[in-house]
């Protein structure tokens, strides 16, 4: 009787455990998906920038593995179209690099992006000085801070110019001249559309000491000195000085066609990097001048600025990442001085450390430093590009004589001024 | 006794035998289910994870087809503008204005289409390699002066006149889309290999697992793993040996997991995976049923030693009093005749120079007369008596037993410190016994006078057997009758001896 007791026990002890287990079995299985907050970042450069910069985010994902960021970007040509669009529809990105001129354009009370300043427990801003965080404020607001300064500046293949034994050209004549012993073989200079807007106005601030506008974006010129831009580019386009801003090559800097070209401090190493390593020698031209100008008719800006979104939801993670593309190490490495020379202190002291200050691009930025003082700070409307294709516009009627330089010009005054 | 011990020790080791044959069955059960349980998981687990590779390759594959048709439409796009497909930049009869002017209107319209996604280039280039749009420094310095020549041959698909390419110049960095727009133009868009990250992204998938895109000829275009397999290098061969002439399959065996699928252009999407490491879960269920088998083990012991112990125990209380009963000599307590002889036979085989042994015949006196006058029922009490006295007088290790009627029989070993005066030691406990028997029945009473007589014969002149034995101490006890009873005599084969 008790072996039979024992052995019921024993069976409804294997049944229970079996139940028991069966139940703890098919108990619900819940994976907690890893939490990741995506953030997006946009920019504008060539293919060298795009390389460096995603490997920079990647690196940036791996130091922060709980932030993802998707990355925007597109060559300059698009970029404002794309941005218009992002602002326009507040779909923009969380991290933005904005040009100086967006600023006025998209924030002119200062609310158009976030207020950096609340975001500087995250964000290092003792990198940089009041002077520097100046060109981001807006009504009393952060809006943006430069990465660096730039300017445009003429560079020039030197091993070319001394083939027709010509020095660096320093006036404009210099330049002009420079294309009557070249005869066609080679262009003295070439410059995308924009540089020739910069380059014509310099001509003509210089000759008149009328600025083109003033700081609010009034366009102070008349149709007078608009007609001497218009010409001026013209002449510089018959006599072979320059090739058509349409027509305008890179990779023709490389070879030596182009015995120089105007381009930003920031595009000094993408331009001239492999002109150098064909075993040209290129160089920073002193700004271009008159004997006796009237004015600088140069401008300096900061290279290009990081802004944050103000509809980010994602205040935080933005600034960290802000913070990463501003001051790291690890970003410097990347970077180098491709931008132009870093504003951040914690930068700059990296690429010191590293011997990272060097090149035609460091050359090019002592030389704005050497110039400092005759370079004024650039108008936020002066690069609009609706001017600058009513100004390119305006100059191929007159090449293709579709209209008169005067027509042309009253034209162009029109326009501009009705823009504004 | 020491026959009661023999049976008990049996039935021990019996019950060890048992036990241990049970813990050994239960064992192997244990194994045979825990190997068919991780056989069948194993196959399971297999199924499973195949399943789901395979689900998320072509989920990958149909993210990849949709991602290469998205850029495809939006390149069809340009269409719309009826400049992009009627101007011929390489016109001689162009005029330069209206050119410019037309080629404005259709940059504008391509970078209106473009602005929203990542393009490297995105633009128009004619015959004579003059490009409209978006063309990157990085494209047009790869391609040099065969820019519309060589991008014209990737024209792959005839029925839309467009094709994908990439590896261009060994450059895996870019993947370019290519449709033709008239004879002299060619539209061209291209991206950076690396947004196919977003396109390949499976936080949801399996943890390590390799997600490759590869050409036709399985040089790979993306790698999840970029460090190990870099772009343009060929798959691993331990992958390719496992898919080749396949376009959609998953495989599974001991070394990877591997899943293709056949997309657009003859490209492959491939995922791959070590099976060990997909199979970790398979260790955790080792080591559950270990846990399990232990248990199981620890408890089937327990069960066995407890049931065994119920079973065993009452049957060998049953064994040993029925073996008892079957040895023993029910009235006086000591050993039958035919267990005394056998037990003693086998005791007499251990005996040799060094160990001696002796039986003791034993003779009741008068005992006939006992049972004449106080009867058969006073007779067995004073027999049952003599059994006491035999158990008082010798030791444990000695054999006590009953031969017949009155007749008794003790074998008893002689200690190895008696050797040198065994005879005195066998005489010694001779006379002990037959005092033992005069102290008994010689009390108050005295009106019986109740004696034995003894006859010993020891081993020691070979004499080896119960029945040699037996017949030299029966000499023996006719000598103690002959010399007048309650005395004993030891068997002396050349000379005879007495004692008082």
């Amino acid at each position: 009787m008790k072996l039979k007791t024992l052995l019921a026990s024993a069976m409804l002890s294997v049944f229970v455990g079996s139940v028991a287990s069966g139940c703890t079995y098919y108990k619900p299985i819940v994976k907690i998906h890893t939490k990741q907050t995506e953030i997006s970042f946009s920019w504008w450069g060539n293919d060298a920038r795009n390389e460096y910069t995603i490997n920079a985010i990647k690196e940036f994902e791996r130091l922060h593995p709980e932030i993802k960021v998707n990355c925007h970007y597109s060559e300059w040509s698009g970029y404002q179209s794309r941005s218009n669009v992002q602002m326009a529809s507040n779909t923009e990105a969380d991290v933005m690099q904005i040009n100086y001129a967006w600023i006025s354009q998209y924030s002119p009370d200062g609310y158009g992006y976030y207020d950096i300043n609340k975001l500087s427990e995250y964000i290092d801003l003792s990198n940089f000085e009041e002077s520097e965080l100046s060109y981001g404020m807006k009504n009393g607001m952060l809006n943006a801070i430069p990465i660096a300064l730039n300017t445009q500046t003429v560079y020039i293949n030197k091993d070319i110019y001394e083939e027709y034994g010509l020095e660096v050209p320093k006036h404009w004549n210099d330049i002009i001249d420079a294309a009557k012993v070249m005869n066609g073989k080679h262009y003295p200079l070439a410059m995308t559309q924009k540089s020739s807007w910069f380059f014509a106005t310099s001509y003509v601030e210089q000759m008149t000491g009328k600025r083109l506008m003033n700081q609010n974006g009034n366009i102070i010129f008349t149709a007078d000195e608009f007609k001497e831009m218009i010409n001026f580019y013209c002449q510089l386009i018959k006599n072979n000085v320059i090739p058509q801003v349409e027509y305008f090559d890179k990779l023709k800097i490389e070879n030596g066609e182009y015995a120089g070209v105007l381009a930003w401090l920031s595009d000094a190493k993408g331009y001239c990097e492999t002109a150098i390593s064909n075993g040209y020698e290129m160089v920073p031209a002193d700004y271009t001048t008159f004997e006796n100008r009237q004015l600088s008719g140069w401008y300096a800006k900061p290279a290009t600025m990081y802004a944050i979104s103000k509809n980010t939801d994602t205040p935080k993670e933005a600034a960290i990442l802000l913070d990463y593309l501003l001051n790291s190490n690890e970003m410097a490495s990347y970077q180098g001085i491709e931008k132009g020379i870093p504003l951040s202190k914690s930068t700059r002291n990296y690429l010191n450390k590293n011997n990272m200050l060097s090149g035609i691009q460091y050359e090019a930025f002592i030389k704005m430093n050497q110039f400092n003082s005759s370079i004024d700070v650039i108008s936020p409307f002066f690069e609009n590009e609706d001017y600058i294709d009513m100004y390119t516009d305006a100059c191929n009627n007159v090449l293709y004589e579709k209209a008169t330089l005067d027509e042309s010009a009253v034209a162009l005054y029109e326009n501009l001024t009705k823009q504004k | 006794m020491k026959n009661k011990n023999k049976t008990s020790e049996k039935i021990r080791r019996s019950k060890i035998y048992l036990m241990l044959t049970n813990i050994v069955m239960t064992l192997m059960v244990i194994l045979i289910i825990s190997i068919l349980v991780m056989s069948k998981t194993d196959e399971t687990l297999k199924a499973k994870v195949s399943s789901i590779a395979d689900t998320l390759n072509v989920q990958m594959k149909m993210n990849m087809e949709s991602y290469l048709e998205r850029m495809e439409t939006t390149g069809t796009l340009i269409f719309a503008t009826e400049e992009v497909y009627k101007y011929d930049a390489t016109d001689p009869d162009n005029d330069e204005y209206d050119a410019l002017q037309t080629e404005k209107i259709i940059s504008d319209n391509l970078f209106d289409i473009c602005i929203m996604e990542n393009y490297v280039d995105f633009g128009i280039v004619y015959r004579n390699n003059h490009f409209v749009g978006k063309i990157s420094n990085g494209t047009s310095k790869l391609f040099g002066d065969r820019l519309f020549e060589d991008l014209s041959k990737m024209i792959n698909r005839q029925r839309t006149a467009d094709g994908w390419h990439t590896g261009y110049n060994d450059d895996y960095k870019r993947i370019y889309y290519v449709k033709k727009v008239n004879e002299n133009a060619l539209f061209v868009s291209s991206f950076y290999s690396t947004e196919l990250e977003n396109v390949f992204d499976h936080p949801g998938g399996i943890g390590d697992m390799t997600v490759q895109l590869t050409e036709n000829n399985y040089a790979i275009i993306y790698s999840s793993n970029e460090e190990i397999n870099k772009p343009g290098t060929s798959i691993p061969d331990d992958i390719y040996s496992r898919i080749k002439d396949t376009d959609s399959m998953t495989k599974i065996d001991d070394e990877y997991l591997v899943s293709v699928s056949k997309c657009a252009d003859n490209w492959h999407v491939i995922c791959y995976i070590p099976t060990p490491i997909i199979l970790t879960e398979k260790n955790e269920i080792i080591y559950f049923l270990v846990i399990v088998g232990s248990l199981a083990m620890i408890i089937a012991t327990l069960l066995n030693v407890i049931l065994l112990n119920r079973i065993i125990t009452p049957v060998s209380s049953m064994v040993t009093n029925l073996d008892t009963k079957a040895r023993t000599d029910l009235l006086t307590g000591v050993l039958n005749k035919r267990t005394f002889e056998e037990i003693t036979d086998n005791a007499l085989r251990l005996c040799n120079n060094e160990h001696f042994g002796a039986i003791i015949l034993i003779d009741v006196d008068n005992f006939k007369h006992v049972n004449d006058t106080l009867g058969h029922a006073y007779g067995d009490k004073v027999l049952s008596g003599i059994g006491d006295i035999l158990r008082d007088t010798f030791g444990k290790e000695d054999y006590l037993g009953r031969l017949g009627g009155d007749e008794f029989c003790v074998f008893m070993k002689v200690p190895e410190e008696q050797n040198e005066d065994f005879e005195g030691f066998i005489a010694q406990r001779c006379e002990s016994l037959c005092q033992a028997f005069r102290n008994n029945y010689t009390g108050d009473d005295k009106s019986y006078k109740i004696s034995a007589s003894l006859g010993a014969a020891c081993t020691y002149k070979n004499v080896k057997t119960f029945a040699e034995l037996y017949k030299c101490a029966d000499e023996a006890l006719y000598k103690s009758k002959q010399k007048g009873k309650d005395t004993y005599t030891i068997f002396e084969p050349s000379d005879e001896k007495g004692a008082d």
